[in-house]
């Protein structure tokens, strides 16, 4: 896959992969009350078992498209497709059933009084019977290693344990896409750590795809199996991760900021007048390439 | 964040529901329809008994039952600080007019208030009264878990009533989450809830908006999670309440006789 250029112009924007397309927004648009613009000729797509990073500064349309994915939102203009099946108004029922979204502050997320009755409120609204959904609660704390936990007061957890939990909720109910809005944001690196391997985690052991939207350009780096950028409410541009942070000039565009291995990589390589072949996105990567350098040189080679 | 940091005063919510669903006690084992019934034989014995006496009587029973499920005391007094400012702001005006043997009279020109011992009386029973239903409402609250609270409140009240009782209950802990985080912010730049009321008033009075403000703000969002999975407006319940057992029946049918007792008998003893 090459890095594919979105024009604002473009009525449709064409599926991606027909055959493992999940999710197809096409060209939706949204305006909030107040005028302001939510997304604008929004194309995107989720297709199966993959991790893909929605990458944008704040207030590029990131959790306003998030919102769309679940039917939180529907679009004033353009079309959602969910497994081949449009949302359109009224028709929204039942999306939150393949589509889950964790949201970004998991205050928002966890009203009920105990982990236990917080993580069963989505498989009680979809219909188990309570000892069904029991099981199913205690399934996801363990998949995020939280069984632990399943008595504590939400209130009185720490904000790592509070997005593990959040994330269980939306795990227990079983969906096909799991949205997370800043799933890192004010989480130390131990907890983004954990989280990370949570993300991976759902697409490897549980067949999920996992849609993130970050503005941490290191997380899309060590996990997205394909990058979007999103600016003034649209995704102008996408590809697989070492093409599009490789292309430091797309990501000035975006308004972000390359990721740190990639950043030391491209100075490493400019002030040492290396060509940069390589394309290391991880820091053990980027050690591995620079050990290559590093014992080439030792060789002479 | 624990609504225990906005004031030790106001119950703190968060423990209330600790209590509920992680102590075990021969209370919490007790059908939630059990306890419903008592509080409510708790009221009407509050609402007939006029006798401070029996008063203190029936608030040392609620005190042990308190205290034997291995609730907090000391919170609980400071709980009462409420209950008590709430009668005291009500009844203060109230004690100086009733008739008895005067114990204090203030005289202004030709207006008298005098203040006699039976407005004293009338002050203190009415404090036990409080603090009697205070007692054994956190009883209740604190040995019975959310899920059969809900359950209860969705049996006894009709939809959509039940469905706001239980969310205004939740909207609560937004609210005073969100009083504690105003609070905080406010001492941590050297203000204080006094201080701030009389040097600041206007902004402060701006600011206490914003809490509400900003608690609606929230509860729609929390209303957006809730929607993401699937809530549609009926709270879903985890489970059946426990219904009383063959002693609980006995207790209920007892006390249900000592509350009939006391009402036929509340006309010979001059209530």
């Amino acid at each position: 896959m090459t890095i594919i250029r979105r024009s604002p112009e473009a009525p449709h924007c064409p599926p991606l992969d027909r055959d493992r397309e999940l999710i197809h927004v096409d060209c939706a648009s949204h305006t909030y009350p107040d005028g302001s613009v939510g997304i604008h000729d929004m194309c995107f797509h989720v297709l199966k078992n993959e991790i893909v990073a929605i990458c944008g500064p704040n207030g590029s349309g990131k959790s306003t498209l998030i919102e769309h994915l679940n039917g939180l939102l529907l679009p004033a203009k353009g079309s959602i497709w969910v497994n081949g099946r449009i949302i359109t108004g009224g028709a929204q029922g039942g999306l939150w059933k393949e589509v889950g979204v964790v949201f970004q502050r998991s205050d928002d997320q966890l009203f009920a009084p105990t982990v236990l009755d917080d993580v069963m409120f989505g498989p009680l609204n979809l219909g188990l019977e309570p000892d069904e959904a029991r099981a199913r609660a205690m399934e996801a704390l363990r998949a995020v290693g939280a069984a632990d936990l399943v008595d504590k007061i939400p209130n009185y957890l720490s904000g790592g344990q509070k997005r593990l939990i959040s994330i269980a909720g939306i795990l227990a109910m079983k969906p096909m896409v799991i949205a997370m809005d800043e799933p890192t944001s004010d989480l130390d690196p131990v907890h983004v750590a954990i989280i990370e391997n949570i993300i991976v985690g759902l697409k490897e052991k549980h067949g999920i795809s996992v849609v993130i939207a970050t503005h941490d350009m290191d997380l899309a780096a060590r996990i997205a199996d394909r990058v979007c950028l999103v600016r003034n409410g649209a995704v102008f541009a996408e590809g697989l991760p070492e093409e599009v942070f490789y292309d430091p000039a797309l990501i000035a565009e975006a308004g972000l900021h390359l990721p740190a291995p990639v950043q030391a990589y491209l100075d490493l390589c400019q002030t040492s007048g290396i060509a940069p072949a390589a394309r290391p996105l991880k820091t053990e990567d980027l050690v591995a390439v620079l050990g290559a350098i590093i014992s080439g040189r030792h060789t002479g080679s | 964040m624990s609504s225990a940091s906005l004031s030790p005063h106001i119950p703190d919510l968060d423990l209330i529901t600790y209590y509920a669903e992680r102590k075990d006690s021969l209370f919490t084992r007790v059908s939630p329809w059990t306890k419903a019934c008592l509080l409510v034989c708790i009221v009407v014995l509050v609402t007939v008994i006029r006798d401070p006496a029996w008063l203190l009587g029936l608030y040392i029973i609620v005190l042990l039952l308190y205290l034997t499920a291995g609730l907090p005391a000391g919170k609980l007094v400071q709980w009462y600080a409420i209950p008590i400012l709430f009668v005291v702001s009500l009844a203060g005006l109230m004690i100086w007019s009733v008739p008895g043997t005067p114990l204090y009279a203030w005289t202004a020109g030709s207006f008298t208030l005098a203040l006699s011992d039976n407005g004293l009386l009338l002050l203190l029973t009415l404090l036990i009264k409080a603090i009697i239903t205070v007692t054994f409402s956190l009883f209740f609250l604190m040995t019975t878990r959310y899920a059969h609270f809900a359950g209860l409140i969705s049996r006894v009240f009709p939809a959509p009533l039940d469905q706001i009782f239980l969310l205004a209950y939740r909207f609560l802990f937004l609210t005073l989450a969100m009083t504690a985080s105003l609070l905080k912010s406010v001492r941590s730049r050297g203000g204080g809830l006094a201080r701030s009321l009389r040097t600041q008033g206007r902004v402060f009075a701006g600011v206490s908006a914003l809490v509400f403000i900003r608690s609606f703000e929230r509860g729609e969002r929390v209303d957006k999670a809730m929607t993401s999975r699937g809530f549609t407006g009926k709270y879903p319940l985890s489970g059946d309440v426990p219904r009383p057992g063959f002693p609980e029946y006995g207790l209920l049918v007892v006390s249900g006789a000592v509350v009939l007792a006391v009402v036929l008998a509340s006309p010979f003893l001059g209530w």
